[in-house]
């Protein structure tokens, strides 16, 4: 049983963090497709760091500033060159995962995987059974609780989700939805570095050519499916994250009889059908509010 | 005239400028840009072989690449080929099961229906959501994509599995060769003959129907569009089934053509390349061709690179990254490069 609990944490974590920076992205008015390359620049900074600088806190370090750089570059292409935010974030996703490949063959040969000597720091033996998980696993509901302060409970809250709900009012008082987009991306880039982080250091402790496998895409769903809020979001994300666990775990008890593939797709589903259900609700909506950033 | 001079120099640069980051950055890195630059150009046109080879990925390309155009055209961001092409091929691959011992003459059109109708089903239920319900499409088909690749997953090691079949991938048995439209080269009579038909039947359609005239006018402004009386519902359906049902003529043309058979997760790049051709293209039927085969000139080179120039595979990645990351920029700087004034469009 916590097995499963330790199991469940370290495949919930990194998709939490990323899941964050999604919805920040989304209520500033940004859909953010890129999650998934920012998340893997990530992942592939910290294991080359730790390798190349033997300090886990340097390596991290280089990770942020990479995956700010990132979503600054895709903030400019979103705001001043006035990209469609969809393709441009699918391109950042392709950048990442062809520009960490690139940098891998580059620096190590025709090598699959970078293995490092250690990962993120962990929590140690006095937690007994769960001293392997890392800090990261044990900072994210304080994370959690700070971010929905920060953007239920904060002024700069308010003015990030009227930039993405109501740009026009922002710029009324004076505020710059464009710099709140940036700022949320910033910030989604930090979390984007920590999950990356997360994913490659966590537990597993090497990095291998495309292995977010996906999950940039499952915490958009999350995003969606928790309608961008600061708790729900990160709560479907958990969920997801049990579904996959206790998907697997079923298959190593029961076999082939548990069509593994087909409980994978549930996560997807259920977003779908949420999204359905909620623009049903809304009677005929407009995207969501987001429209008019969507198709500018 | 002029304007369609102004697309296509704006496109050109855009994906001048996607190659020369992508140059800059493989410099950085180590490797010389230069012999990437011109091994890319070999693997992809210069070297004998090499346009048939280009044909070879850009067909599937083009067939998908003008269903995205279908759909972006009528103002539908389907960027759901990639599952819809799964299913095209999910589908196809079911009736060369089914249809075993048929005469080809039947079974191969059976085939290539099979496939058309599985991709236009895998859009039917986001068009019909957001038709209804304004559910936004973007979500519904991107989440279609990733159950249509796990659905081709639990297809190639389920009910349609190779039994014969060992190793990591999870595939279909070989499609038997009668059945085969093409070999592996993926450029036969058949295959041209199926580009050229879609690409005259849609360059009509497109240009010379009702349906073109107000599919196009119904992306740029749907009100207008309902107040002449047309009907949103039986355009958008139209677009997004026509959109589908192009990418699982795509993946049916794929199965019975180069790759003969269906593997858990095959061509993974297709339907975001087929969505930048669209773009590159700007949803011109003849423009999507020409795109397509260079595309499918990039994807031809990525497999030359590695075996060739000693270069990594991820070089095309990184451009197609690159080009989707900035071609639908609308910066003042690149309108001036293709000599256009900053226009309200």
């Amino acid at each position: 049983m916590i097995d499963l609990l330790i199991a469940i944490l370290r495949s919930g974590t990194p998709l939490v963090y990323i899941t964050l920076a999604g919805v920040i992205a989304q209520r500033s008015g940004v859909w953010h497709l890129g999650l998934e390359g920012i998340m893997i620049i990530g992942a592939c900074a910290t294991i080359l760091g730790i390798v190349a600088t033997g300090s886990f806190a340097l390596a991290l370090l280089i990770a942020v500033l990479l995956c700010v750089a990132a979503s600054v570059l895709l903030w400019v292409v979103i705001e001043k060159l006035r990209a469609n935010p969809i393709i441009a974030g699918l391109g950042m996703t392709g950048l990442g995962l062809g520009g960490t490949a690139l940098a891998v063959e580059a620096i190590f040969g025709s090598q699959a995987t970078v293995s490092a000597p250690f990962g993120v720091p962990r929590i140690g033996d006095s937690f007994g059974r769960f001293g392997v998980l890392s800090i990261f696993v044990v900072a994210l509901p304080v994370v959690v609780a700070l971010f929905w302060v920060l953007l239920r409970r904060t002024r700069f809250g308010l003015r990030l989700a009227a930039s993405g709900e109501h740009p026009f009012a922002l710029r009324s008082i004076g505020g710059n939805p464009s710099a709140m987009r940036l700022a949320a991306l910033v910030i989604g880039g930090v979390l984007c570095a920590i999950g990356g982080a997360e994913l490659a250091g966590g537990s597993l402790q090497f990095f291998a050519q495309g292995m977010t496998a996906g999950r940039g895409f499952m915490a958009f769903a999350a995003v969606v499916f928790g309608a961008a809020h600061p708790v729900a979001a990160p709560a479907a994300a958990l969920l997801f994250a049990i579904l996959g666990t206790l998907g697997i775990r079923a298959q190593l008890l029961f076999g082939e009889k548990v069509p593994h593939d087909l409980l994978q797709a549930v996560p997807y589903l259920t977003t779908v059908v949420g999204v359905w259900l909620s623009s049903r609700l809304r009677g005929g909506g407009d995207g969501g509010g987001y429209g008019e950033l969507r198709d500018r | 005239m002029s304007s369609h001079l102004v697309t296509i120099t704006r496109s050109l640069v855009f994906v001048c400028l996607a190659l020369l980051l992508c140059a800059a950055l493989m410099q950085g890195l180590g490797f010389n840009a230069l012999l990437m630059l011109t091994s890319v150009a070999e693997g992809a046109f210069l070297r004998p072989g090499a346009i048939e080879n280009s044909l070879r990925w850009g067909l599937p390309l083009f067939l998908s690449a003008a269903g995205v155009s279908i759909a972006f055209r009528a103002g539908f961001f389907n960027i759901g080929a990639q599952g819809q092409f799964y299913l095209g091929a999910i589908f196809a691959a079911t009736a060369a099961h089914w249809l075993q011992g048929g005469a080809p003459l039947l079974v191969i059109p059976a085939i290539l229906c099979a496939g058309f109708l599985g991709g236009a089903l895998w859009a039917l239920w986001p068009g019909l959501m957001k038709l209804g319900s304004g559910t936004d499409e973007v979500i519904t088909t991107l989440m279609g994509n990733f159950i249509a690749g796990l659905l081709l997953v639990w297809v190639t090691s389920g009910p349609l599995k190779d039994p014969a079949g060992s190793g990591q991938q999870a595939s279909s048995p070989v499609l038997a060769a009668p059945y085969r439209i093409s070999d592996s080269s993926g450029v036969s009579a058949t295959t041209l003959g199926i580009a050229l038909g879609v690409g005259i039947l849609l360059w009509l359609l497109v240009n010379r129907t009702a349906f073109g005239v107000l599919s196009g006018l119904a992306g740029r402004n749907g009100t207008m569009v309902r107040w002449q009386g047309a009907s949103s519902w039986r355009i958008g359906l139209t677009s997004f089934l026509l959109s589908g049902g192009l990418a699982g003529l795509a993946g049916a043309v794929e199965f019975a053509g180069p790759t003969g058979r269906i593997a858990s997760g095959f061509l993974p790049g297709h339907g975001f390349t087929a969505t930048l051709v669209a773009l590159v293209a700007n949803f011109s039927i003849l423009g999507t061709a020409v795109t397509a085969l260079f595309f499918g000139g990039l994807a031809a080179a990525a497999l030359y690179l590695p075996i060739m120039a000693g270069l990594p595979a991820a070089a095309i990645e990184v451009i197609n990254a690159s080009i989707a990351l900035f071609i639908t920029a609308r910066s003042r700087l690149v309108d001036r490069l293709a000599g256009r004034k900053e226009t309200s469009s």
